[in-house]
């Protein structure tokens, strides 16, 4: 696999349990916030990012990711990191830190931080977003890639989905479409496969709420514009299961380089990705029939394969992260037809979907019963004495890609080989410092002094950073007429 | 590439859960051995701590 830059964007939902609780969830979410700035895991930021983001709404983490406020929910950015097991390391530390501010906060017993993207009764969604960074020769603005590739993430939900019961019904229309009344009609959905399925109504599209797509389109590479691309997907699932956040974001990588290599295969696009996309998502029978753009009829299942086989043949053996890949991605394809018990802690719909019928069948309840909700929800809770996906890391059946201390760790400090690294020990300085700062993704500003660029994200720029700092007094205080001369 | 025709009939598409049908039921032979999954007991029981209702108290807001 290519040098790639990984990171994560997760939108954590937040329900209040106790019921005598004195704060709503939008209060919970900012206290949070400032509490894990308060007790120096980074740096508030001192100005305005957007016209919703003012100072102090959010800041980067020693670790060289974010905590940030968006549209009401607690967000995290994951720092850039160059390996899956990084990837999948940051991505649960950002979930620990987050979960220990609530149990730092006495909360634990009636705060939930839900790692999910639906809310089951008001159908509200939020979003995880995949970041990958590819060559600016990445040929994004052919449309036959863009279909190849949205082919790929279509039918990839059939490992990556969350899961979840019922269904967003009406389904969300296009702006540019007239409201149909058609399209109001119920449909009577018991589970589904993936979460954001029913709120993608776009084969391509640059926005990111409202008129989502399976490709979102916008070009912001968050680095040097002349060399660098970052695809931002927003079509996926947050995942409990770190082997399925490393088969997530490693098979897309590599289906990005199988389209770089010229290897992808134009048969493999989709007569109609985005109504395609829910079938999948809504199949009751998990057999995930497809009808290809030449009309052939054939399988998810069958499709991937193929997409695997090709991967096998011009990419084994080139990284071990992509070995890894495809022997993770086979193994799934083996056992998706033996039924979701084969696939525990693997492929988090499958590992709901047992726990979830099992207990339906213990307890003698329906798909429509609220308990079953609520169940629902309380699989992506990230307090580990009370959400049902952590019992399976208790008995065992969870497939790990990191470890608890390695997690502890990547809390404070940043991922190696890329930026983060040093953006970390800007971050960490800073926390000691009384001086003014403005820090971005692609670089930072310090007092009156120019920026400091860091447009390469392979780059680590510690060192630099380092002798830059020591030669800076960074106990003149911010003075903030003075910093914005 | 080639795809495979569709075998709708494939019964290794998905493995069904054996459940004994009912003719099998009070034949008052040898009782079925419990086979379920390990661990499984301790799922159901922190299933069970769950609030029943608690899904109607998740008010989110629609985000990105």
């Amino acid at each position: 696999m290519k040098k790639r830059i990984y990171g994560i964007e997760t939108e954590y939902g937040l329900l209040i349990k106790g019921d005598e609780f004195k704060y709503g969830s939008v209060d919970v979410a900012v206290r949070l916030k400032n509490h894990i700035f308060e007790k120096g895991m980074g740096v508030l930021d001192l100005h305005y990012r957007a016209n919703d983001e003012p100072p102090g709404n959010g800041g980067f983490l020693v670790n060289g990711g974010r905590v940030y406020l968006d549209m009401g929910h607690l967000e995290y950015a994951s720092p850039e990191c160059s390996n899956l097991v990084d990837l999948v390391t940051y991505d649960r530390a950002g979930d620990m830190v987050v979960q220990d501010a609530v149990e730092e906060m006495g909360w634990a017993d009636q705060v939930a931080i839900i790692k999910n993207n639906v809310d089951l009764e008001t159908n509200a969604t939020f979003g995880c977003h995949e970041n990958y960074l590819v060559s600016r020769a990445f040929q994004f603005d052919n449309r036959e890639n863009l279909r190849m590739l949205a082919s790929f993430l279509v039918t990839r939900q059939i490992y990556a989905g969350a899961g979840r019961t019922g269904a967003c019904n009406p389904q969300p229309f296009r702006d540019w479409d007239e409201v149909n009344p058609s399209r109001k009609e119920q449909e009577q959905v018991d589970f589904q496969i993936s979460q954001r399925a029913d709120h993608i109504p776009n084969e391509f599209y640059r926005w990111v709420q409202y008129n989502r797509a399976i490709v979102n389109t916008r070009d912001e590479p968050l680095s040097d514009p002349s060399k660098y691309r970052r695809i931002h997907l927003l079509v996926g699932d947050s995942n409990m299961s770190e082997f399925a956040t490393a088969l997530k974001m490693g098979s897309t990588a590599v289906l990005m380089e199988l389209i770089e290599l010229g290897a992808a295969n134009p048969d493999w696009i989709l007569a109609d990705s985005v109504t395609t996309m829910r079938e999948i998502s809504r199949d009751p029978k998990f057999k995930w029939e497809i009808t290809m753009r030449d009309g052939k009829r054939t399988t998810a299942v069958d499709l991937q394969r193929d997409m695997l086989n090709c991967a096998k043949e011009n990419l084994a053996g080139s990284s071990a992260d992509t070995d890894w890949v495809l022997q993770a991605w086979e193994s799934v394809l083996d056992d998706l037809p033996k039924g979701p018990e084969a696939l525990l802690g693997r492929v988090d719909w499958a590992s709901k979907y047992w726990m979830l019928t099992e207990f339906m069948q213990a307890q003698d309840l329906g798909w429509q019963d609220p308990w079953v909700k609520s169940l629902d929800l309380e699989y992506h809770n990230l307090n580990k004495s009370q959400g049902l996906y952590w019992g399976l890391e208790d008995t065992g059946d969870a497939f790990r890609r990191t470890s608890d201390s390695a997690v502890d760790q990547a809390k404070e400090k940043p991922p190696r080989g890329t930026r983060a690294d040093g953006r970390g020990e800007l971050v960490r300085t800073l926390t000691q410092s009384q001086t003014g700062y403005l820090i971005d993704w692609i670089g930072f500003r310090l007092n009156k002094e120019e920026p400091f660029l860091m447009l390469d994200p392979f780059v680590s720029y510690k060192k630099e950073i380092r002798n830059y700092l020591d030669n800076l007094d960074l106990q003149q205080p911010y003075d903030r007429d003075s910093f914005y001369r | 590439m080639t795809f495979q025709p569709i075998q709708l009939n494939d019964p290794m598409r998905r493995e069904e859960k054996n459940s004994p049908g009912p003719d099998q039921k009070d034949t008052g032979g040898p009782s079925r051995p419990d086979v379920s999954r390990p661990g499984r007991d301790d799922l159901l029981k922190r299933m069970k701590k769950v609030d029943p209702k608690q899904s109607e108290k998740y008010k989110q807001r629609t985000g990105q």
